[in-house]
Parts: C-alpha cells; sequence; structure tokens
C-alpha cells in the first residue's frame, strides 16, 4: 500500500501541478511542497514499518506483459527516504532560487515525474522493473538538464539522453540474454537461478556487463561519464543537487544487485568493475581538480566519488564470503555522497542565485560575508575530502579497508597500484575542495558582492548540513545503524562487524590521504593552476584544452560509423529502384503526361480537363489487365489439371 | 454476416464515386462515418461469433470462400478500428479538397477489400482480394495527381502487381501438393506427397515470400514505400503504412504458418534467408530513416525498418516471437498511423515537410508534438509504452529459438542497434521541436482543430495503454498460435 503509494503520488500531482500552475502559482507551490513533505512522511513510515515488520512487497502481474514487482527492506526503505529528503529539500530551495524564473510548470512537473521514477526505481524488486523505472527516469530528467534552453544546455541535453537511451538499449539486451539464461529477472530469485546455471560462467558475464551498461550510464562511470560534466553546470541547481546526489545513485543501485546476486566470488567481473571505479575514481579528481567552473567542479568530483563506490562495489565481488566490510563502506558512502552533493550543490545554487555566474575567477570571495554558508560549506568539504570525525571519513576508510583485506589475501601488483590511486584519489579530493572552500571563502574578488539568501534557503541549506555532521560525529549511533540495516543488500553474506575507526591504522590512511593533497593543492593548484597576471592571480582554464570523449571522439565516430553503414545501405536501397526503372521502361510505355505537341486550343482544353481521369484510369486499367492476366493464367492452369 | 463489412464500405465507396449529388454537402462525411462504423460493429460482432461461407466454387477443388479464424479476427478487428479513426482524421485533413469524394470513396473501398483480405478462407480468395488491395488503395497514393504522385503511383503499382504474381506462383506451384489451397494452422499441404521434389517447392515457397514481402517492404523490394508515402496525403500515408502494408504480413502468416507449415520450413534455408532479409531491411529502414530529411519520408523508411521486425518476429516459428510479431503489428499500426497523422497536422498547418524546418514546433503545436513524443517513444521502445512489449517478445523469442543458427543472436543485436537509430531520428524533432535555443523566435500557435487532436490523441493514449495492460491481446495471440481459435 505505502510502497504503491510512493510511486504512484507523486505522479499523479505532478499532473495536478502542472495544470494548476497554469491558472495559480501560489497553489501550484504549495501542491508541490505538499507533495515533496507528503513523499517524505510516507517514506519514513515506510522505513519504520519496515524495521518493525520486516520486509513488504507487490506484485502486480501482467502489468507491461512480464509484471512489476516492488518490495522494501533497509537499503531500499532508507535509500528511498535520503531520496525523499533530498527532494524536500531541494524543493524548499527551489522556492528562492527559481524566482523569476520562466516554464516552471514543466520543470515541477518533470521534477515530481523523477521522484517518482526515482522511488520506482529503489523500489523495484526485479530487474524489468528497475529497467523500466530506469528508462523513465531518464527522459523525466531530460527536462531537467535543458530545462534553461541555452544553447549549451540543450547541447548537453542531447549528451545526456543519447547516453542514456543508448545505456537503457544496451541493459535492455542484456536483460534479454539474463532472462533466457537464468529464466528469471526477479532480484530475490537471481543469486539461485546463477548458481544452478548450467552454461558457462563466459555467456553469463556477457550478459551481465551489457545490463550493467545502463546503469553505467546513470551512474556516470567511464566510458560513459560524459553526461556528468556537461549537465550538472547547466541544469538549476536543485536539479544538479538531485542530478548528483540521488540519480547517480540509481545507477549505483543496478550495479550493486548484479554485483550481489550474480557474480558474488566472480572474480572476472570484480576486476572488470575495479579497473572502471579506478579510471572513474582517477578521472573524475583530476578533471575537477582542473576545472575552473563551480559546478562543475562539483559534478566531476561526483564522478570521481561513484568511482570510489563503484570500487567498494568491486570489492563486495571480489571478497566474496568477507565481503562485509566492503558492503558497509559502500553503504555509507553512497549515503555520504548523496547528502555532501545536497549541500555543496545547494551552495552552488545559492552563489549562482546572486551572481549568475559559476566561474571561479568571478565567484571569489562571493561567501565571505556569510559565516553559516562557510560552515555548511565547511562540513560538506571535510565530509567528501574523508578527513576524521566527517562523514566521509568513516566510509572511505572502510572502502580501504577491505582493499587492504583483498591485498592481504590476494597480493598483487594490480590491487597495491589500486589502493595507492584510492589514496591518492583521497588526497586530490582533499585538494580540490580547499580549492573551492579557498575561493569562496578566502579570496579577494573585485567587485564580487557577497551573496544573500532567504530564511528558507538557509533552513534548508542549515538541516541538510546538520545530517551530514550528525552522521560523521557519532559514527557508531548513526552510520553504524544504517550500516547494518543496508549491508545486506550488497552482500550475500552480511554479518555483523564492527571496526574501531579510529585506531591509528585507519588514521594513517586518512593522514596520507590528507597530506597528498595538501601538497597537491601548494604545487598543483597554486603553482600550475593558477597563474599572476597583471589582474592578479587567475585560475586557468586547461579543461578546453583537454580531450573530450563527447565531441571529438563518440559523435564523430558515430556520425562515421551510420554514415559508412548509410553509404553502403543507399546503394542497396538504390539498385533495385534502377533494376525497376528498367523494367517499367520495358514494361510500360510512358504515361501520357507530357505536354501534347501541336494541337487545337479546344483539344488542349479537352486534355486538361479529362487529365485527371486519364491517368486514373489508365493505370487502373494497367492493374486491371496484370490482375486478369494472373486471373486467367490460375485458371489455365486449373482447367490443365482437371 | 461476413459479407456486411466487405461489401457496405465498398457499395457506399461507388456510391460517393458515381453520385455528383454528394459533393459540396456533409453528406459524403456521414456516409463514411456511418459506413465505417456500421464495419467496426459488424467485425466485432463477427469477432464474437465467427463463421464462415462459401460464395462461389470456381472448380470442384477451388472456390472464393471466406471464414473468421483467430488471425483473421485481429486483423479485422485492427484494420476497421484504425480506419474509422483514420478517416475521422481525414475528414478535417480533407476539408479543402477539391476531390474528396474520390478520396474517401476509394477509402472505403480499400476499407472492404481489406476486411475481405482478412477473412479469406482459402489462397485464391487471398490472391484475389489481396490484388484488389492494390488496385483500391492506388487512388489514394495517386490523389494529388502530380507527376511525382503519379510516378510514385505506378511504381506501387508495379512493385505490388510483381509481388502479387510472384505470390500467385507460389500458390500455383503448391496446388499441386494442396488441391483446395485451404487455411488450416499447420499447413494444408500434404508433406509426404512433396519428397523428390522438396528444393523446388522450398524454392515456390520463398519466391512467395518474397512476392507478400512487397507490400510489407522487405528488402529488395522495399523501394515503394518511401517513394509512396511522401506524395499521398498524410490520411493515406498513415492507413498504407499502418494496415495496407500489414496486407503483406498477413499474407506471408497465412503463407508460412497455414499454408505451408512451420515443420516443413524450419531450419531451411528459407527461413535462414528469410530471417537474413527482414534483419538486413531492419537495418537498411532505420539507417536511410536517419539520414532522410523529408518528414513522411524518414517516417516511410521507419515503416520498413518496423515491419520487418514483424516478418523477423514470424519467420522464426516460436510462440513468444510469434506473439511479438503480431503485437507488433497491433502497436506498429496504432503508432505509425498518429505518427503520420502528425506530419500531416503539421503539413496542414505550417507546410512544412522537411526535419530541418520543424525547430520549435513544440512551441507552436503542443499537444500534437506531445502526441508525436508519445508515439516515438513507443516507437524507439521505451517501457512501458507499447513498442517495449512486443520488442520484449520478439527478442526474448529470438533468443530461445532453435534451429535459426547465429541469427539467435544477430537478431536481439540488430533490433537493439535499430531501436537506437529510432531514437536518433525520432527524438530530435521532439527535443528541437519543444526546446529550439537561444535566440529563436517560435511563430504563432497552430494548434489544428479538434477532430485533427482527437484521432491523435486516442492512438497516442493506446500506444501508452497498450504498453501497460496487453495480457489480454497476448492471450488472444496465444490462442490464435496453439489454433484454439
Amino acid at each position: 500500500m505505502i510502497l504503491a503509494l510512493l510511486i504512484i503520488l507523486p505522479a499523479v500531482l505532478a499532473l495536478t501541478c502542472y495544470i494548476i500552475g497554469q491558472r495559480s502559482v501560489a497553489l501550484r507551490k504549495l501542491i508541490y511542497n505538499f507533495t515533496l513533505f507528503a513523499e517524505l512522511a510516507l517514506s519514513v513510515v515506510l522505513l519504520i514499518d519496515v524495521l518493525s515488520n520486516g520486509k513488504a512487497e507487490v506484485f502486480l502481474p501482467k502489468i507491461c506483459s512480464m509484471g512489476v514487482g516492488f518490495e522494501a527492506d533497509g537499503f531500499r526503505a532508507i535509500y528511498v527516504l535520503i531520496a525523499a529528503f533530498m527532494w524536500a529539500m531541494t524543493g524548499l530551495f527551489s522556492n528562492e532560487y527559481f524566482d523569476g524564473h520562466h516554464n516552471l510548470n514543466r520543470y515541477f512537473m518533470f521534477n515530481l515525474f523523477t521522484l517518482s521514477a526515482t522511488a520506482g526505481l529503489f523500489l523495484s524488486s526485479d530487474l524489468f522493473t528497475a529497467l523500466i523505472f530506469l528508462e523513465l527516469l531518464s527522459f523525466t530528467s531530460y527536462v531537467w538538464v535543458v530545462q534553461e534552453e541555452s544553447n549549451e544546455a540543450l547541447n548537453a541535453g542531447d549528451t545526456y539522453l543519447a547516453v542514456s537511451v543508448i545505456g537503457g538499449m544496451v541493459s535492455l539486451l542484456g536483460l534479454f540474454l539474463l532472462y533466457t539464461q537464468l529464466g528469471t529477472l526477479k532480484i530475490a530469485e537471481l543469486s539461485s537461478a546463477a548458481a544452478s546455471y548450467g552454461g558457462s560462467k563466459a555467456s553469463l558475464l556477457v550478459s551481465g556487463i551489457l545490463t550493467a551498461v545502463g546503469f553505467f550510464a546513470k551512474a556516470g562511470v567511464y566510458p560513459l561519464h560524459i553526461w556528468l560534466p556537461k549537465a550538472h553546470p547547466v541544469a538549476p541547481a536543485p536539479a544538479s543537487a538531485l542530478l548528483s546526489g540521488i540519480l547517480t545513485k540509481a545507477g549505483v543501485f543496478g550495479t550493486a544487485v548484479l554485483t550481489a546476486q550474480i557474480f558474488v566470488g566472480d572474480k572476472k567481473w570484480g576486476y572488470v568493475i575495479l579497473t572502471l571505479g579506478v579510471i572513474t575514481m582517477v578521472l573524475g579528481a583530476l578533471l575537477a581538480l582542473i576545472s575552473v567552473d563551480l559546478k562543475r567542479t562539483l559534478a566531476c568530483s561526483s564522478m570521481s566519488q561513484i568511482g570510489f563506490i563503484t570500487v567498494g562495489i568491486a570489492m563486495t565481488a571480489l571478497l566474496d564470503a568477507d565481503n562485509t566490510l566492503a558492503a558497509r563502506g559502500v553503504s555509507l558512502h553512497m549515503v555520504n555522497h548523496s547528502l555532501i552533493k545536497l549541500v555543496l550543490f545547494m551552495i552552488a545554487g545559492v552563489v549562482f542565485m546572486n551572481l549568475h555566474k559559476l566561474n571561479l575567477n568571478d565567484i571569489r570571495g562571493a561567501g565571505k560575508k556569510n559565516p553559516l554558508l562557510m560552515i555548511c560549506f565547511l562540513i560538506g568539504g571535510l565530509s567528501i575530502s574523508g578527513v576524521p570525525f566527517f562523514s566521509g571519513y568513516l566510509s572511505k576508510t572502510l572502502i580501504h579497508e577491505s582493499i587492504v583485506e583483498y591485498y592481504a589475501m590476494n597480493p598483487s601488483l594490480a590491487i597495491k597500484a589500486a589502493e595507492w590511486l584510492f589514496i591518492i584519489s583521497g588526497g586530490l579530493t582533499f585538494a580540490y575542495m580547499t580549492k573551492l572552500f579557498v575561493c569562496l571563502f578566502i579570496e579577494n574578488g573585485e567587485g564580487v558582492k557577497p551573496v544573500s539568501l532567504n530564511k528558507l534557503s538557509k533552513f534548508a541549506i542549515g538541516i541538510s548540513s546538520a545530517v551530514l555532521f550528525a552522521l560523521g560525529i557519532f559514527p557508531n549511533f548513526f552510520a553504524d545503524g544504517i550500516a547494518d540495516r543496508m549491508q545486506g543488500f550488497f552482500s550475500a553474506y552480511a554479518e555483523n562487524v564492527t571496526v574501531d575507526c579510529f585506531s591509528f591504522e585507519n588514521l594513517r590512511g586518512a593522514l596520507i590521504s590528507l597530506v597528498i593533497g595538501a601538497l597537491a593543492y601548494m604545487f598543483a593548484v597554486r603553482k600550475i593552476l593558477m597563474k599572476t597576471s597583471s589582474r592578479g592571480t587567475e585560475y586557468v582554464d586547461y579543461t578546453s584544452k583537454c580531450f573530450d570523449l563527447d565531441t571529438m571522439l563518440y559523435r564523430p565516430l558515430i556520425n562515421i560509423i551510420v554514415g559508412i553503414i548509410g553509404m553502403a545501405l543507399n546503394l542497396a536501397n538504390s539498385l533495385v529502384d534502377t533494376v525497376s526503372a528498367l523494367v517499367r521502361m520495358s514494361a510500360l510505355k510512358s504515361l501520357p503526361l507530357s505536354s501534347p505537341k501541336k494541337h487545337s486550343k479546344f483539344s488542349q482544353w479537352r486534355k486538361s480537363m479529362s487529365k485527371e481521369n486519364m491517368i486514373l484510369s489508365s493505370s487502373l486499367s494497367y492493374g486491371l489487365v496484370a490482375c486478369g492476366f494472373g486471373i486467367i493464367l490460375m485458371l489455365i492452369f486449373l482447367l490443365a489439371r482437371a | 454476416m461476413l459479407l456486411v463489412p466487405i461489401f457496405l464500405p465498398i457499395v457506399c465507396g461507388v456510391i460517393l464515386l458515381s453520385s455528383k449529388r454528394l459533393k459540396e454537402t456533409s453528406a459524403s462525411k456521414i456516409l463514411t462515418f456511418a459506413s465505417a462504423a456500421v464495419s467496426v460493429i459488424s467485425v466485432f460482432i463477427i469477432c464474437a461469433a465467427g463463421g464462415e461461407l462459401k460464395i462461389w466454387d470456381i472448380t470442384e477443388n477451388v472456390s472464393i470462400a471466406l471464414r473468421a479464424d483467430g488471425l483473421s479476427r485481429v486483423f479485422s478487428a485492427l484494420t476497421s478500428v484504425i480506419w474509422l479513426i483514420v478517416g475521422v482524421y481525414a475528414f478535417n485533413y480533407m476539408s479543402d479538397d477539391r476531390a474528396k469524394n474520390r478520396f474517401f470513396g476509394f477509402y472505403l473501398i480499400s476499407l472492404g477489400v481489406l476486411i475481405g483480405l482478412d477473412y479469406s478462407a482459402n489462397a485464391v480468395t487471398m490472391y484475389l482480394f489481396y490484388e484488389l488491395v492494390t488496385l483500391a488503395s492506388l487512388p489514394l497514393v495517386l490523389h494529388t495527381l502530380s507527376k511525382e504522385a503519379v510516378s510514385a503511383a505506378v511504381k506501387y503499382l508495379l512493385y505490388s502487381v510483381f509481388g502479387a504474381f510472384a505470390g500467385l506462383f507460389g500458390i500455383i506451384c503448391l496446388s499441386n501438393y494442396s488441391p483446395s489451397l485451404d487455411f488450416k494452422l499447420g499447413g494444408s499441404i500434404d508433406i509426404s506427397a512433396i519428397a523428390e521434389n522438396r528444393q523446388l517447392v522450398l524454392a515456390a515457397v520463398f519466391i512467395m515470400l518474397l512476392g507478400f514481402g512487397v507490400k510489407a517492404g522487405l528488402f529488395p523490394l522495399q523501394g515503394w514505400l518511401p517513394t509512396a508515402h511522401p506524395v499521398a496525403p498524410a490520411p493515406a500515408s498513415a492507413v498504407l503504412s499502418g494496415i495496407i502494408a500489414k496486407a503483406g504480413v498477413f499474407a506471408s502468416i497465412r503463407t508460412i504458418y497455414y499454408l505451408v507449415g512451420t515443420d516443413f520450413l524450419k531450419g531451411t534455408w528459407v527461413q535462414e534467408t528469410y530471417l537474413s532479409l527482414a534483419l538486413f531491411t531492419v537495418l537498411l529502414g532505420s539507417v536511410m530513416a536517419y539520414w532522410e530529411d523529408n518528414f513522411k519520408k524518414r517516417l516511410a523508411y521507419s515503416t520498413v525498418s518496423q515491419i520487418s521486425y514483424i516478418l523477423f518476429g514470424i519467420g522464426l516459428f516460436n510462440e513468444t516471437a510469434f506473439t511479438g510479431g503480431i503485437l507488433h503489428v497491433v502497436f506498429h499500426a496504432v503508432i505509425k498511423c498518429a505518427l503520420f497523422m502528425t506530419a500531416g497536422a503539421i503539413i496542414k498547418q505550417t507546410g512544412y515537410t522537411k526535419v530541418s524546418q520543424l525547430r520549435g514546433i513544440g512551441k507552436r503545436m503542443p499537444v500534437a508534438m506531445w502526441c508525436y513524443t508519445i508515439c516515438s517513444l513507443a516507437l524507439i521502445g521505451i517501457p512501458p509504452t507499447s513498442g517495449f512489449v512486443s520488442k520484449w517478445y520478439l527478442c526474448t523469442g529470438a533468443l530461445s529459438a532453435e534451429s535459426v543458427g547465429i541469427i539467435k543472436y544477430i537478431g536481439p543485436v540488430v533490433l537493439i542497434v535499430s531501436a537506437l537509430l529510432t531514437a536518433g531520428y525520432l527524438l530530435p524533432i521532439t527535443t528541437r521541436g519543444f526546446f529550439p535555443g537561444e535566440g529563436f523566435e517560435a511563430g504563432e500557435k497552430c494548434e489544428p482543430s479538434a477532430t485533427t487532436l482527437v484521432p491523435m490523441l486516442i492512438l497516442a493514449a493506446a500506444s501508452v495503454y497498450f504498453g501497460v495492460f496487453q495480457s489480454g491481446l497476448i492471450s488472444v495471440i496465444t490462442n490464435i498460435f496453439s489454433g484454439a481459435l
């Protein structure tokens, strides 16, 4: 009941919002906010229900031919709650942010549709349902990206849509294969079906990877990350927060389901995911470091953090029966990253709302006179960098521990390298967050007026940061509780493990990371990425000189491939037409279409009058002759036989 | 009873064509609507009751006979409903056309003939109606009487007549092994009598399938579709693509499942070649549509590609794929009619025929473009729309198919690639239509009238409705496959 309501309520009210919005803006705002808080209340009820009564399930047979199913366990209930919380906070912030914007009815409608799709995705109990909601999610959130209708937004929207559609279709192909191989797509039945699967492991791996592509695309895993750095900066800030905080997690959700249910203990799968995760993690951090756009930096940071999470998921696969640590790390890092990006993107939204600029050179010192903003940014920044006593520290440490654990079981150079890249990426995180903090709150900008925000926005940002802060400062109370409920989703053999998170071993890893970060900031950012010119020091934009996969490889490649195939097929297409033209010339004398050469006026007039009928009758008669010819042939044959 | 939906529209059509008094009055609309509506009702009565009727014995074995079995019920119900909806749309579209009575006359005759095709009980009757479909629909292509229209119509005629003759050749060859040429599920030919002539019969069947494939736009004879569609009036293109091209599919199903039998064809070179041709056509249609700028021509190429999905499904000879094929017959008819209606509405309101002119069109005709968007998502196969369901059945059917070798895997890949291309040629119209970009001044609103929009909305709603609730349809198709209906 609650499950269905969580999905249906926002969808129904989305339409209401749009229709009412045509008449009254105030009423629309009311309905929109009501929906968000109703959803939040429902998800709290769901969580309490799940905690006290265990799983809840709904299955609607025959809908969409396969039937769609929903269930709620600890992970799902918590994630729906986080989604609802994020929507509610961005909803509060939207009130001020969207003041004076256009096309808001459209935005709010699609915003609520996406909420419905997100809830549906996280609650889905089979991969079929998950795919349906993944596709819905892609299309409804496309409207967020293009909301501002600027040329960059349209360009980013195209990339986003293309990546989503391609990903979704490849996933569909994977699901076809999985379904024929395993005979089920129900998440609860996947692991037993995979265990008793008679065919080769390799074919299962292929279908698994194909299925994962759509989820990778949504999560922003390399090489499908291309939409992230483009779409986030152009989308409205509340939408960026959701895109980055929760929609990428939808992709993680699918990857985690595949890993936990089918590929636990599968080394090949583990290494594939690990490789992709490490590349995403390092590349995202580097891109964030060189970026000079506030929201783009945060977007690249999201990509990097998704890389961390993906590495953790790879560890749950590789560690097999001992994967509890990794599972807890992944759970917590997902939660942390959602909340961190909620706070940071809202702050970026405040900056943009006031200054209408995002380039770091134009927004220096924007937050200087605003201690609340500074504290909130600090909480977010320190959390994401993994500084002890902040929430990100615990989750990163757990994932790091799991890599160390696997290295102890299976010492190889690759794992050692992955561990070091993990630490370095953590350091780079610290470096680019320092860069942003220094730019926004320490440096002095010329002609940059300090930002201001209203009470509702302050409340939204403040509450989000407070939750984030509480997660980090009381790890045993909040974090462990969340991890206990969520780990079962990632790990087939979940057991309760407690880690002394403030032991020397664990603190050392974080400290190394922070030292690397500090060095990176001192030398890379201050020396290389900033140039001193006549106008003082400036952040130099290297991103435009970078190799852009999207415009420089993917788009030309698609055009070339489709073009070559097109030319070949065009030949095939016209070849037959040429033959038919020959047939026409020999079989049918040209119709009396050509203008008459020498005729009296009367006959010309007559001709034009009867032209229509003549054309009609001549072609009709030809058809009739042909038809009669056929019937005669048939009759002769039949008579001959008789 | 069986004669009502066949001859009522034909008679009404002839009245429209011959009567001079009906011109410039609304009587023609009323007549068209009434006879189409009566056809729908009688078709549905027949769907419930069934029926059989022998009209004329040509020889002692061969006769002209009608019968409503499961397959004919699905096709005739689809045909009559779509015909009625497109007919309503056509009232407005053709309103300022001088020769609208001629259009509606032939429009009605085509309906009667198509239903006759659906009800035909043996191959000879089917051939008769098959030829008549071509002749009755020819004036629809010809309608504008421009030079392009005439040459397109001639092309259509030649292709179709060639195809029908190829079909006839097959029928004659097969009549040796099945004197009555009756349609019976599982095949009515006597396989034991074929023994030494196996290859010859296979070749005949192949030629027959190619011949019926012409109407369905199967490579290598797909050429008429992209030529005929752009010149025909939009309602005509809608039914040409949605229903008339399906006549080829219908004839192919009759040939494969009811005349020859899948047991005889399973695993032969005929099946393999047929499937390969279908897949090649799927790709060809999509790629050509991707590069095509003329809106209606793009949709026509899309039809080439989509109908081959169906041919692929019915060529796999298993229940799941067959279900997918028939589902796609229904869904594609609904979707493609709505898409052509949008194209027609745009032409009527703005005169734009090229995709490159359609920037910002969503701001001017939002409702129409919403219909277009929903239908294109359905055609691509985005869940939870109808195209997704048929694709699901087609692909899982392909993967579980026996004795088709590597095609089993190539098939789904080709279908997915084609779906991506479909997204590539349909979605930009939506995205650029609704989001034209900076510095673009959209013109005034020019939403078409209600009689144009309502049929489009009905079809767009149907394309989503069938995506969510289709279990009834699926059980009907399963019964057809197993012979229970």
